[in-house]
């Protein structure tokens, strides 16, 4: 009978956990839908190894559309006007050709898709930009993809830090709102300045899809799904250039797939901050080929990605939607 | 076999000047109690010699042999399948252990399986991946290691990666951002690619 007193622990500890775990997911579904009902203006930093800039953020939502501009107020001034998904108009290198990209329908957190490959869970509250925040650590289940540490608004949800952890806990990005304010912006705000160049939509035909740009991979880290493929004929280089996006609700993933025109090109591995690139070797039917991958994965699982990249279509079972 | 020539190999063996055939002999002779009875004179004599010390009358082989002969036969044939039986186990279990070890040491419990079923499947298909690249490319990259992962600044490496790989980080970023959520996270990673 010495258990007994023990048994009302056990039982609350058995309770408890499932209730942080909720917790969080509430917060999930809360963050998703600030980011489609929020209106605000703020300004936040952004920090990665080698990088430090800060931006201007003027975000409306209106009839439920939702209307955005985004500027860099350091260095260059870096800009970009969105609406409901779109690009509008840009500054700077902007990869002409991306607009075939069929319109973005805001993707919201699949709450459930994100639990299969993290474990979420409220941590603590904070403090950032002034307001009061709770602390929701996404702690991923094996080792194909980084850690995030969201701190969401109590007030509005909206997300005013995001860090980015690998598997030793250290940071690899920061990005982190220093002030905030939850009036809408009106609309000489969210006009776009003279150097922001609009975004054609690009040729109306659609991207022929030839088998010899048909791709899979071999092995995916698990939980991640193919989003879009697109095929790109690069204005420098005359080359069809693939490029396949990867998702697992959280982390995203690019494959780039090129032919190579007889040169011969060293395998490549290179980390920028959070990003990593992998450039691999490939001997295809239609001759030799490379593969890129990019993301904010760790750098083995990239590797392993861009050695498992394969012409046609899978045999068994096939990946994703084409 | 002569009495002369064993009590010759007798005195070899005690000599420790005995050759493999003589101690056989001896062994095979040592159940006749004459020949033990000698030995233990020769023991004596020996002792007078060397003026050791002796307790003449202690026989402990033929005691020793006493007891295993009352030992129990059957104890004997239990224990040998049980035996086999528990090394098997400890030889499992070990194998056990190192396969559970290495599970744990890759982290990988989720695709456990499927590594096993990949690398089958890579070596397979090997031709399709350029002679043995990982090797090679392993070691070239560790070249690079020190250049662009040191500092996580792209370096100038001449040619191909030099033109393509800045188009490639940027087309991602704007390609994460547009399908994203309306975090500003991806635009802010793009961005930060342009002030480079």
């Amino acid at each position: 009978m010495r258990v007994l007193p023990l048994l009302p622990l056990l039982l609350t500890g058995l309770f408890v956990l499932p209730a942080q775990a909720d917790e969080a997911r509430d917060w999930l579904k809360r963050l998703g839908q600030a980011e489609q009902q929020q209106s605000y203006k703020g300004t936040f930093v952004y920090e990665r190894n080698g990088s430090f800039s800060t931006h201007g953020i003027w975000h409306r939502v209106q009839d439920g559309s939702v209307r955005e501009r985004l500027m860099q107020l350091d260095g260059a001034a870096q800009e970009v006007v969105r609406a409901d998904g779109h690009t509008e108009c840009v500054t700077g290198k902007f990869i002409s050709g991306l607009g075939d990209i069929p319109a973005a329908t805001a993707r919201q957190l699949d709450t459930k898709r994100i639990d299969d490959w993290y474990s979420v869970a409220k941590v603590g509250d904070s403090r950032v930009a002034g307001r009061p925040v709770s602390v929701i650590a996404f702690t991923p289940r094996d080792q194909h993809r980084y850690g995030v540490e969201l701190y969401l608004d109590n007030e509005t949800g909206l997300a005013l830090k995001s860090l980015l952890l690998n598997d030793k806990g250290q940071l690899l990005e920061r990005f982190q709102f220093t002030s905030i304010d939850t009036t809408p912006p009106d609309d000489s705000e969210l006009k776009p300045t003279g150097k922001c160049r609009p975004v054609v939509a690009a040729d109306a035909e659609p991207p022929l899809v030839k088998t010899s740009h048909v791709w899979h991979s071999d092995w995916l880290p698990p939980g991640f799904e193919q989003i879009s493929s697109t095929v790109r004929l690069d204005p420098k280089t005359k080359s069809e250039v693939t490029s396949l996006l990867y998702d697992d609700g959280l982390t995203r993933f690019s494959v780039f797939l090129e032919p190579l025109k007889g040169n011969a090109v060293p395998d490549t591995r290179l980390q920028l901050g959070p990003t990593v690139a992998v450039s691999r070797h490939l001997t295809t039917p239609q001759g030799n080929m490379m593969a890129t991958v990019v993301g904010e994965i760790p750098m083995g699982t990239a590797e392993r990605i861009a050695l498992s990249m394969r012409a046609g279509q899978s045999d068994p079972a096939p990946q994703g939607k084409p | 076999m002569s009495r002369e020539a064993l009590q010759e190999s007798l005195s070899a063996v005690m000599d420790n000047e005995a050759d493999e055939l003589e101690l056989r002999r001896v062994l095979n002779a040592f159940d006749d109690t004459q020949t033990r009875e000698t030995w233990s004179r020769y023991q004596v004599a020996r002792a007078v010699m060397h003026k050791d010390l002796l307790i003449p009358r202690l026989d402990i082989a033929s005691a020793v042999s006493a007891a295993l002969a009352e030992e129990q036969a059957p104890a004997k044939v239990v224990r040998g399948p049980w035996r086999s039986i528990g090394r098997l186990a400890v030889a499992a279990s070990v194998t056990v252990a190192v396969l559970a070890g290495v599970r744990l040491y890759n982290q990988d419990d989720i695709v456990g399986a499927q590594l096993a079923q990949q690398n089958s499947q890579q070596s397979l298909s090997a031709p399709m991946v350029k002679g043995p690249a990982v090797l090679a490319n392993y070691s070239e990259s560790s070249d690079q290691a020190t250049g662009p992962m040191a500092n996580g600044v792209l370096q100038g490496q001449p040619g191909w990666q030099d033109q393509r790989l800045p188009g490639y980080l940027r087309q991602h970023a704007q390609q994460a951002a547009m399908k994203g959520t309306e975090s500003p996270l991806p635009y802010a990673r793009a961005a930060s690619l342009e002030n480079r």
